[in-house]
């Protein structure tokens, strides 16, 4: 059919419309007045006779609507029909229409948002071409790689397209208004493209710029091209200065790029990597080195060969190369979140079941009112598939417009979880409602109308058409099933409500367990910042260690500081440096499994400002110079590994490697408390303090390539109040040194303890706002099937207590049926609870999933709820007449 | 048993065939014609007439035209076709069938088992 005969049709169908309706309203009418003039002729008045013929006739919108029925109408106009019709259902009852599309919106709403983060973090690709190829390669999946076993690995693999490699590398931008602390990456050249991702502005490194002497140029990410240089194009070319040296700008990287994606997300910008004499050295892993898979080859075959080559290279050098682990990149991007979303993603779902269920009821009970207009349209010849797609109609449109509101909640929602989230969440910046999020929505409010309208829709088509059309029948029939679905639905209510009651009571025990661990330091009223001499006059080795000692005793002095010192890197916020060392008259032990600690420089003051205290010995002080023989304090844990039983102090260590002769020895003077590392959660891994100011690399003048990884320290400041307010200060007091100096990570030892606990506390907070609503919810519920069924059984109540009921009967009458169904939904819960609560293992601490006290207090918890719920209707069946209650039949 | 039997669900369309089997009716007059032969037995709602007269209408068993009541008011009356006597005929056989069956089901004697 063309446009044009298609229109024809359309336009007659539409005329005849037009005309069918002026005639079925002018038939009718007749009817009607000729019904009123015979009833005039039998003596009754006028008026009366007309009203009484109008009475008989019944209502004649319905039957009119039976009649376009009768017709047929065509597929386009019936469910325009069936939508005008629920519009006008929905309109009659505003409250309900207005609570129920709220707590849709709510459940739609909050699901599109958990979502759409689910699908930015967890499903989406990562954003690097053809991404799935990618994999990352790391000692036991972790922990960094030494600059030789790349190359090996890079040179004898055949399983991969390319393989490159990056060191992280934090400079001092210099040169341009004030000094930034920058986070970057040393890459090798084959990396970048690798990721097949092209610049916004200049180019890649080209082969050869990550060689000795030609690794000077720089890319530029496009945040600190906007932020440092406006955006100018005309960087390109121009040096920049890094750490004191001069790099060119060649490139600047799309926006939203960012690499590496698990670690050093932070990254703004990169520069060439070039080994040097690193490129025999085995012994120091700070490579994370990245691979593409070649076509057709799998993980499995890449993972075979790598373990083949790793295999011949401990051979050739034991203690090296153990348990290299292929790991695809987006696993390990998203491996750490997975669990802690999917159980998020599965907790909201409960909800929106819960609100399935809650939107169920209440359609039921107003299915149970609108039984004599289903009747009259059955009795009409309104077939059963008719009545259910009306009815499914009005739950669609009560979805929809759930789905509207939810879709603004969602879009909200979205911007606060993205607000409150951890800053460990990868890619947590992209969440966005967007096409995929919407279709998400889409798809859950059809499902979500569906599921809460078809029960509903099914019982009201199914009865008994002449029962309930009977005059006087008052729907007796409609007990059994339908309160048998309600029943039903009322348990599930409860049952999914307690599992996410446990869930979020758990997670609560998690956090709760979580502040009670000892950080082994007091964090509280203690700042810190890192202040960087790299690039500054203060990076002499001449002038260092003068300018260190003068800064401390500065901040010292400050008003509200009561202690001062300064370490490598801080507990929980700085990074984490691992290394092997020996122990004076013990035998060399084998390759792999010498003493190892957290490396950590001190300065005198240190231990005091954080509170950390020493078990035993004394602290570091001013007299361990470079010029006095090295002394170091260890952790209780490094005590107990390496000295079982023993007295560590006086005993003597050295992080020399063996080449050295003779090697330097450390004495060990004191032992300090255990003290949290990366994670908060964690036992801390054996520790160790050096005296910095004997330490050559961090006095710099040790000429070794740790050095420049040391040309900073992390101020410490103990503080009388507010720790935040004495920031200011301590950065003044430092630039009056140099304006030159580059700080970076001011924090407060709250705030990083804070940001530790951030994941289980987003966790926590979430789960119980969605438990709030399930318990809402289902109490609402409870309370919803008590109330109708008690205003049902008022005749009943009237009988029992006109033959002797007491009050207290009726209460008990009443609250047990409710009792009855909360105990099953919690003893379906609780079985629930068993099952599913292993699943949220990854996420707890300090409780087991099956923890007897969360599921008591619980299930106790929600008893007492539908206790309340179902007192109310109790009371009101209590009070009722049972004179009036009889006569009312 | 009730003064006024409920009507069975779809025997409304046979019962409006057979009215205006005798002649041609307008709505309100099959409704009288029904009460009348039924005398008075069977409660139609009234206006669940409307739908079954336009169904059989649209199903081409009746035919309907516009004409003027016995009080001269437009009214729109209604007429067999020949569809429709077919239709009335194979119904009222297979109702006399139906009731005879169950009329002997409920005559039966012990005897005769």
């Amino acid at each position: 059919m063309n446009l044009w005969a298609r229109f024809r049709s359309w336009t007659a169908a539409m005329l005849r419309r037009t005309r069918m309706e002026r005639e079925m309203d002018e038939e009718m009418r007749f009817h009607i007045e000729a019904r009123a003039a015979d009833l005039v002729s039998r003596g009754v008045p006028q008026q009366e006779a007309l009203r009484q013929a109008r009475l008989e006739f019944g209502w004649m919108e319905m039957t009119k609507e039976e009649c376009r029925d009768a017709v047929g109408v065509s597929f386009l106009e019936a469910p325009a029909q069936d939508v005008r019709h629920g519009v006008r259902t929905l309109l009659r009852m505003p409250a309900f229409t207005v609570i129920t599309v709220g707590v849709l919106a709510l459940g739609i709403g909050a699901n599109t948002a958990i979502f759409s983060v689910v699908d930015a973090v967890l499903l989406r690709p990562l954003a690097y071409r053809d991404s799935g190829r990618l994999v990352a390669i790391l000692m036991d999946g972790e922990n960094p790689v030494s600059v030789a076993n790349y190359v090996d690995w890079r040179d004898q693999s055949h399983a991969f397209a390319a393989m490159g490699a990056a060191d992280f590398w934090s400079p001092n931008l210099t040169g341009v208004d004030s000094p930034e602390h920058v986070a970057g990456l040393k890459v090798t050249q084959d990396l970048f493209p690798m990721l097949g991702i092209q610049p916004t502005l200049g180019r890649l490194f080209v082969e050869g710029e990550d060689k000795d002497g030609a690794d000077r140029e720089v890319i530029l990410s496009y945040r600190l091209w906007q932020r440092r240089f406006s955006g100018d194009p005309n960087v390109l070319g121009k040096p920049i200065v890094l750490d004191g040296n001069a790099y060119i700008v060649v490139g600047v990287m799309p926006p939203g790029f960012q690499f590496a994606p698990f670690w050093a997300t932070h990254s703004e910008l990169w520069v060439p990597n070039a080994f040097g004499a690193r490129v025999h050295n085995r012994g120091g892993n700070s490579l994370r080195v990245f691979a593409r898979l070649k076509d057709g080859v799998s993980l499995t075959q890449a993972r075979v060969e790598i373990a083949g080559i790793t295999g011949r290279l401990e051979q050739q050098y034991p203690g090296t190369n153990r348990d290299a682990v292929v790991t695809p990149l987006k696993e390990k991007v998203v491996g750490q979140i997975e669990t802690p979303l999917l159980v998020l993603l599965g907790a909201v779902a409960f909800v929106l079941l819960i609100t399935c269920a809650n939107v169920a009821h209440m359609l039921l009970a107003r299915g149970a009112a609108r039984q004599k207009e289903v009747a009259v349209r059955a009795a009409l010849g309104a077939r059963r598939g008719r009545i259910v797609r009306q009815f499914l109609t009005e739950s669609l449109l009560l979805g929809g417009l759930g789905g509207a509101a939810g879709l603004a909640l969602a879009v909200l929602a979205t911007r606060v979880l993205i607000a409150m989230s951890p800053t460990n969440i990868p890619r947590m910046q992209t969440v966005t409602i967007d096409l995929r999020a919407a279709l998400f929505l889409f798809s859950a409010t059809i499902l979500t109308s569906v599921g809460f309208g078809l029960a509903p829709a099914l019982q009201a088509s199914s009865i008994n058409v002449n029962d309930t059309l009977k005059e006087g029948s008052r729907g007796n029939s409609e007990g059994i099933s339908r309160n048998r679905l309600r029943s039903l639905l009322v348990i599930s209510e409860f049952a999914l409500a307690l599992m996410l009651l446990i869930g979020a009571g758990l997670m609560i025990r998690t956090f709760a367990a979580l502040q009670a661990v000892d950080a082994g330091f007091n964090p509280h009223n203690v700042v810190s910042m890192v202040v960087s001499v790299a690039g500054s006059r203060e990076a002499d080795p001449a002038r260092r260690p003068i300018f260190y000692h003068q800064l401390i005793e500065r901040v010292r002095s400050l008003p509200g500081v009561q202690a001062a010192g300064a370490i490598n890197h801080l507990p929980l916020a700085g990074d984490l440096w691992g290394w092997p060392f020996i122990i004076e008259g013990r035998p060399k032990p084998r390759p792999g499994e010498s003493p190892s600690g957290v490396y950590r420089m001190v300065t005198p003051g240190y231990f005091e400002a954080m509170r950390l205290p020493l078990i035993r010995g004394r602290d570091v002080s001013e007299t361990d110079k470079a010029t006095a023989p090295g002394v170091v304090i260890i952790s209780e844990r490094a005590a107990r590994e390496y000295w079982p039983g023993g007295d560590p102090i006086g005993k003597r260590i050295s992080f020399d490697d063996d080449k050295t002769s003779p090697p330097t020895w450390l004495t060990i003077i004191g032992i300090a408390k255990d003290a949290k590392q990366d994670d908060w959660s964690a036992t801390p891994f054996p520790e160790v303090y050096l005296a910095a100011f004997q330490n050559h690399d961090f006095l710099g003048d040790s000429g070794s390539e740790v050095a420049s990884h040391t040309s900073y320290i992390t101020l410490v400041a103990r503080t009388a109040s507010d720790p935040a307010a004495v920031a200011p200060a301590m950065k003044e007091a430092a630039w009056s040194f140099d304006r030159n100096l580059a700080i970076s990570q001011v924090v407060t030892m709250d705030g990083v303890v804070a940001d530790a606990n951030a994941q289980p506390r987003f966790e926590m907070l979430l789960l119980t706002i969605f438990a709030a609503v399930a318990l809402v919810l289902a109490g609402v519920g409870i309370y919803g099937v008590i109330g109708y069924s008690a205003s049902r059984r008022t005749h009943e109540i009237g009988v029992r207590m006109s033959l002797g009921a007491t009050r207290g009967d009726v209460l008990l009458l009443v609250v047990r049926q409710g009792m009855w169904l909360a105990l099953a939904g919690a003893v379906t819960g609780l079985a629930g609870a068993l099952l599913l609560s292993r699943l949220m293992t990854k996420l707890l601490y300090g409780v087991r999933p099956t923890d007897p006290a969360t599921f008591v207090a619980v299930a106790t918890g929600l008893g007492f709820v539908a206790m309340l719920a179902c007192y109310i209707p109790a009371r009101r069946a209590m009070r009722i007449d049972p004179v009036a209650a009889l006569r009312c039949e | 048993m009730d003064k006024q039997l409920d009507l069975l669900q779809g025997t409304l369309d046979m019962l409006i065939l057979k009215a205006i089997s005798l002649s041609p009716l307008h709505g309100y007059g099959i409704l009288l014609r029904i009460q009348q032969i039924s005398k008075e037995r069977l409660e139609i709602q009234q206006g669940s007439l409307y739908p079954a007269l336009y169904r059989l209408e649209h199903h081409g068993l009746i035919s309907s035209e516009w004409g003027e009541s016995e009080n001269k008011r437009r009214a729109r009356y209604y007429r067999l076709t020949a569809a429709g006597k077919r239709r009335l005929l194979s119904e009222a056989k297979r109702w006399n069938q139906m009731t005879a069956v169950i009329a002997g089901i409920l005559q039966a004697t012990p005897e005769e088992l």
